[in-house]
């Protein structure tokens, strides 16, 4: 690791202060201090705002406030995520592992960077960790890459089962800027395509901190699914996930959600899947319809073709235990 | 009496270095405090094939701690690399800091040594290296095609014998490389106590091993090194070798005349301390209607490093476990821009026997011949099917019995793609492994101090195996001393000599020489009792017990000759015996082997190509189990491992790159708690006559032999999908 | 293309050449080539830290660099914690900082100043062992021992959190604590006996 120097603020308008070039906020640093061991990050100076932040679950309204700092624990064991946003918990907990669930922030779980290989390996091309030099995973091991919009500057992946609880469910990022205004982006709109910019993980302005996450109601807490397909059972990253979700009103499907991790640069919305849903009753042959309306999607790459029928499977099985809850 | 005949209540609940283990006092290798010690971290390639044009250190040394580095133009006189004929004939594997080639990327290149574990490895980012590139091969699957296949030892009966046979089965299997990844990296300190003298806390299955590869290389004499080891955080093969970075860590410290420690990364441990290499195997088998083997031809290749070649033995199984009449094998090694592959856990034969377990299920179902029947019709339950001796003990056909007893075989719906669940559909698979039990010379010592504790002692290494504990547990069957009057010190090259731990021989090398140590031990002290006492002229160990108090005839216990009485008339403080034991004449009348037999059920998801182990029974003849504890942990580990074998580990290159991809514990998969259900584990229980004195076979390593073989069994039975290539990863059940 | 992190290595490299040039340059430049070499190799922070190690408070000037785990094995002579990959991917450094099991390689030591951090070393009562520990031992939870220290770490959060009410649901808890001896059987029946009890 490069020397840096470590400061702690206890105010968020402070620590916006302080925020500039080289200077990195850290916050559970279960990704940080990985990427700085590894010389793909390499700040200056870490401003500590653990203390900065807002680590409360407040109900507002009907809504709920997840404070940037409540740690992925936290959130998993809420008694009213438990009850009203139980999609939330189930994703968390098919995430990482109790130790670092104990340590990784909310904001930060948004803010995590790709586990892509060759982004984590500074001796190979990545558009990712240095524009221009290349994508190497675009025609080498991308067994684990987007089968959906990449571009062939990058082909990772977000690495974050929260957030797709989050996506589905229409969250919103709170966000305090260097201006020291705040304002509030989609959670759809939060994180980016590579396009020809994949270094940017995200539409967070530059140096503003997220001061929370914001859940509306919603009539999805009777059935919801979280399913994790991977390589093990646990402690291990996605090759597909699926946040399936229904309201519905005996078995017809009042209105659906369909989010996946593990095929895209952010968690991917399936809204034409969605839109299909809602109307027809809860059934399998349904369930196999919206499975297959996502797959004509995808575009896989030279290693990754088998996620188009493990896709299909997981949708079709997170519907289905949506329905057994 | 034979040993462990009888259930002996006296053996305490756990290990002999339990508490060191739990309360975190044990030391590993980089654990010691040592006076004035600095670190170093290696700088490894960044290409994969080549020579190194330039090294630029300016800006590394610029960083303030830094004492030193060490490079292939700036390094300390290692007399036995001195010339490239005395680098071949060291064996040693790559001469590092001794060439500017490039054979594989991560080959280590430079150490820089620091005063804190920070400032080493922030200055090794700054060490500037430019290359001349190579043309380089990682590409197991592209390579092997080229590289013709030798014979593999000896022909029995004739290939055209039975090529035409009716039921012929033909098959190929691919195994991707597989990486040890001990718990703890390998680790070494090294401190120069003199010119001569040189003490390593080092990482190694064998102290003594470690001696005998660094003294010729220092011109020292192996006695000047001190190698500790006294724990071992997991090896599987790994520390069979004495690797690259230990050698660097010798020098290092000469360099900077100070004592220097160097623990690997996790990627290091990818590149720097061997693998089981990546393998291509082809097996033809025949058989007639009956089910009778009538022949095999099994043909395998394995990817070896351009500066060494390891043969992993993949055929040598094949002549081991089953009678063929008519039996070909043959290999070849494929170099590749890769670091020198090693025996991993079950070398060669986890290799072999999966495509032999595989093609005999295979044929099984062709042969609507259960699996279970058809194993046990062909089994050499009586003699070696290779050098014709008979088995001084093999039980495998009990283990299989057992095994399927205990599964519920005969419930199972045998027809494939029959049992369902929902999504998930259901199947029983099974397989054999086997492994030839070995024994070595092998010296222990007991010492025996005035309070009446005797401490046992030997060079050899625990690395997990529980070859402490039996130590005790042998001592005190032998001797009768209580067991917490008994102690053990094992791994530090100034105990006695012993190999290194591995290959499945520890226990059984050990065991004999703590029997005869421990005889030496009762006649030594009858000895000094018999002055005091006649009736203990002239009698035999077996005639003997001691206790804590003293020592006293076995027939009349009253007899008795108290320690301190014994210490005083002697006028002594202690008593110290040393026995070395090892293989004889019974190598030359008899086989010896150690087997198992697994099987598996397994639920798989037709949806998302999910595979659950629901079951994994695994029965094994390791002849007399000194620690039924200890015994079954190993066995459920190394079940353990073969998950891991079937269902998740390979370790991932980029061909056009020419290096690993996922190199670390996110990138490479082992099994976590929740892909292993508790395994149920027995053993039959029974001692080798001849073995040894105890009568224990080696275990570690059947426990993994047929293991995968037993999962792609119930994976196909489950689904009617025959998967041959590991691992079945999900996208693989669902292609 | 937007600037972002990416800049200093950019930089970086530029003060890298200006270096090659300057090292040709006369001694008479030296101050100059001076300043460039402080610059480029920064050098390290130290800071206070003050932190209480099981119940013991420690007060010492820590490179920030140091990681908690590094700050136990290398500073404290704490060797209990284990680093089995030091990137969060194995479990064997596993610490509880006040009272909760986590990371500490991916812990900077600097950023626990003021919490109680309690390791294997912390958790007997004298010569008494604590019943996970004993339980450890009794049930065989082990083989090389070099993962057991972070197991019994987090299996004693486990028994804590309530997640003990099956054999899955230990599995899937204990999952952030490799073991490649495998001694899943004795891990989760040690986990079992304490709970039960």
């Amino acid at each position: 690791m490069k020397p840096f120097d470590l400061i702690k603020t206890t105010d968020p308008k402070h620590a916006l202060l302080q925020k500039k070039e080289q200077v990195q906020y850290i916050a559970g640093g279960t990704n940080l201090v990985d990427l700085m061991k590894k010389n793909i990050q390499v700040p200056d100076t870490l401003l500590d705002v653990t203390e900065a932040l807002g680590h409360r679950i407040d109900k507002q309204g009907k809504a709920v406030q997840i404070g940037a700092m409540a740690r992925n624990t936290t959130v998993a064991t809420d008694a009213m995520i438990l009850r009203d946003f139980p999609l939330i918990a189930k994703a968390v907990l098919a995430g990482a592992s109790p130790q670092i669930r104990n340590m990784a922030s909310t904001a930060g779980n948004l803010l995590q960077r790709t586990r892509c290989p060759y982004f984590y390996d500074v001796t190979t091309a990545c558009n990712k960790r240095k524009p221009g030099s290349g994508c190497s995973a675009y025609e080498g091991q991308n067994r684990m890459s987007a089968v959906v919009g990449y571009s062939t500057d990058c082909v990772a992946v977000h690495p974050s089962d929260l957030c797709v609880g989050l996506a589905a469910l229409d969250a919103e990022v709170h966000v305090f800027g260097k201006d020291q205004k705040k304002s509030v982006i989609p959670f759809e709109e939060f994180h980016r395509l590579p396009g020809n910019t994949p270094h940017l993980d995200n539409n967070l302005p530059e140096h503003a901190l997220i001061t929370s996450i914001e859940i509306p109601e919603n009539p999805f807490d009777k059935n919801c699914a979280y399913l994790k397909v991977r390589d093990r059972d646990s402690y291990s990253f996605a090759l597909v996930s699926v946040a399936a979700a229904l309201h519905l009103d005996g078995d017809r499907i009042i209105d659906a959600r369909l989010a996946s991790g593990g095929v895209a640069h952010k968690p991917w919305r399936w809204r034409d899947a969605e839109q299909f849903l809602r109307g027809k009753s809860a059934t399998a042959a349904t369930f196999g319809e919206a499975a297959r309306l996502i797959v004509g999607d995808l575009k896989p790459l030279t290693h990754n073709g088998f996620k188009i029928d493990m896709l299909k499977g997981a949708v079709e099985t997170a519907l289905g235990q949506c329905l057994h809850v | 009496m034979r040993f462990f005949d009888k259930q002996n209540k006296e053996i305490p609940e756990g290990r002999v270095e339990a508490v060191d283990k739990v309360t975190g006092s044990g030391k590993f290798a980089a654990e010691y405090k040592v006076d004035n010690l600095c670190y170093g971290v290696l700088v490894d390639s960044t290409i994969p094939s080549g020579s190194i044009r330039n090294i630029d250190l300016t800006k590394a040394k610029q960083v303030k701690g830094v004492v030193g580095i060490v490079t292939h133009l700036q390094k300390p006189n290692v007399p036995g690399f001195a010339t490239e004929d005395l680098i071949k004939q060291s064996r040693f594997g790559l001469p590092i800091f001794h060439t500017d080639k490039i054979h594989f990327k991560g080959q280590p290149i430079a150490l820089v040594i620091a005063e804190t574990l920070e400032d080493a490895t922030y200055a090794a980012t700054l060490v500037e290296v430019e290359y001349n590139t190579g043309g380089f091969q990682v590409d197991f699957d592209a390579a092997h095609p080229k590289i013709p296949l030798r014979e593999a030892g000896k022909e029995r009966g004739q290939i055209d014998s039975w090529s035409n046979a009716p039921y012929v089965m033909e098959a190929e299997y691919n195994i991707k490389s597989e990486v040890h990844n001990p718990m703890e990296m390998h680790a070494t300190i090294a401190e120069w106590t003199s010119d001569r003298h040189l003490k390593l806390h080092d990482k190694t299955q064998g102290v003594n091993n470690v001696q005998q590869v660094i003294a010729p290389l220092f011109n020292l004499q192996k006695e000047n090194i001190e190698v500790v080891s006294e724990f071992v955080g997991g090896g599987f093969g790994s520390g069979l070798r004495v690797w690259p970075h230990v050698l660097a860590t010798v020098m290092a410290a000469k360099h900077v005349n100070r004592p220097v420690k160097v623990m690997l990364t996790r990627p290091q441990m990818f590149t720097g301390t061997g693998y089981r290499p990546a393998s291509w195997q082809k097996i033809k088998l025949g058989a007639d209607a009956s089910g009778k083997f009538l022949g095999i031809h099994h043909q395998a290749k394995n990817e070896t490093s351009l500066y060494e070649r390891f043969s992993d033995q993949i055929t040598r199984v094949t002549r081991l476990i089953y009678n063929f009449d008519n039996l070909k094998t043959e290999d070849a090694l494929v170099p590749l821009n890769l670091s020198a592959a090693t025996w991993m856990r079950g070398p060669g034969d986890c290799t072999g026997d999966f495509a032999i377990e595989c093609a005999i299920d295979e044929l099984s179902y062709k042969l609507k011949i259960d699996p279970v029947a058809l194993r046990t019709k062909n089994i050499a339950a009586t003699h070696h099917p290779d050098n014709k001796l008979p088995w001084s003990s093999n039980y495998l056909l009990e283990c299989i019995n057992e095994g399927a007893k205990r599964i519920g075989w005969n419930d199972r719906n045998p027809i494939p793609n029959a049992m369902k669940d929902g999504d998930w559909q259901i199947g029983y698979g099974m397989s054999v492994g086997m492994w030839n039990a070995g024994r070595n010379k092998t010296s222990a010592a007991i010492k025996m101090v005035r309070d009446g504790r005797i401490i046992v002692q030997t060079a050899m290494t625990d690395i997990g195996t529980g070859t402490g504990t039996g130590m005790k547990n042998i001592a005190h069957e032998m001797t009768g001393i209580p067991q917490d009057k008994i102690t053990v010190e094992l791994g530090n090259s100034n105990l006695p000599p012993a190999p290194s731990q591995g290959g499945s021989t520890g226990m059984s090398s050990v065991s004999g020489a703590v029997v005869d140590a421990s005889n030496a031990l009762k006649l030594k002290l009858a000895e000094y009792a018999a002055l005091i006492n006649i009736n203990f002229k002239n009698i035999s160990p077996d005639d003997i017990h001691l206790s804590e108090k003293g020592i006293s005839l076995k027939k009349n216990l009253d007899e008795t000759v108290t320690y301190a009485d014994l210490w005083e008339k002697n006028k002594l403080d202690s008593v110290v015996v040393e026995a070395t034991s090892g293989p004889g004449e019974e190598r030359k009348k008899y086989a010896f082997c150690s087997s198992a037999a697994h099987f598996c059920q397994v639920r798989v998801n037709v949806k998302t190509g999910k595979v659950k182990i629901e079951k994994l029974v695994c029965v094994a003849d390791g002849g007399t189990i000194v620690n039924e504890k200890a015994a079954a942990n190993q066995m459920s580990g190394a079940a353990v491992g073969g998950i891991g074998m079937a269902l998740m580990e390979e370790k991932l290159l980029d061909a056009k790159l020419g290096g690993l991809i996922g190199d670390d514990l996110a990138g490479y998969h082992f099994p976590v708690n929740a892909d292993a259900p508790i395994i149920d584990v027995s053993f039959i229980s029974k001692p080798d006559p001849h073995i040894n004195p105890t009568g224990a076979k080696g275990l570690g390593e059947v426990g993994i032999i047929g293991t995968a073989a037993a999962i792609a069994n119930a994976i196909y039975h489950a689904t009617g999908k025959r998967l041959r290539n590991l691992p079945i990863t999900p996208d693989k059940v669902l292609g | 293309m937007k600037k972002g992190e990416k800049l200093s290595r950019r930089f970086f490299l530029k003060t890298t050449g200006a270096l090659t040039l300057l090292a040709a340059i006369p001694a008479s430049l030296k101050s100059a080539y001076k300043q460039v070499k402080n610059f480029i190799v920064t050098e390290k922070k130290m800071a206070p830290l003050t932190v209480s190690v099981n119940k013991k408070a420690y007060a010492l000037d820590a490179d920030t660099r140091t990681t908690l785990l590094d700050l136990l094995r290398e500073n404290l002579s704490l060797t209990g914690t284990k680093k089995g990959c030091d990137h969060g991917q194995c479990g064997a450094c596993t610490v509880h900082v006040d009272g909760e099991r986590v990371l500490s390689c991916l812990t900077l030591s600097a950023m626990v100043g003021g919490k109680e951090v309690t390791t294997i070393e912390g958790i007997a009562n004298g010569d008494q062992l604590h019943p996970m520990q004993e339980a450890f031992i009794v049930c065989d939870g082990f083989q090389c021992g070099y993962c057991t220290p972070g197991q019994i770490m987090s299996a004693i959060a486990c028994v804590k959190e309530g997640h003990t009410n099956s054999v899955a649901e230990i599995k899937e808890h204990m999952s952030g604590n490799l073991c490649r001896c495998g001694a899943y059987n004795g891990i989760v029946e040690s986990i079992q006996k304490v709970a039960t009890t």
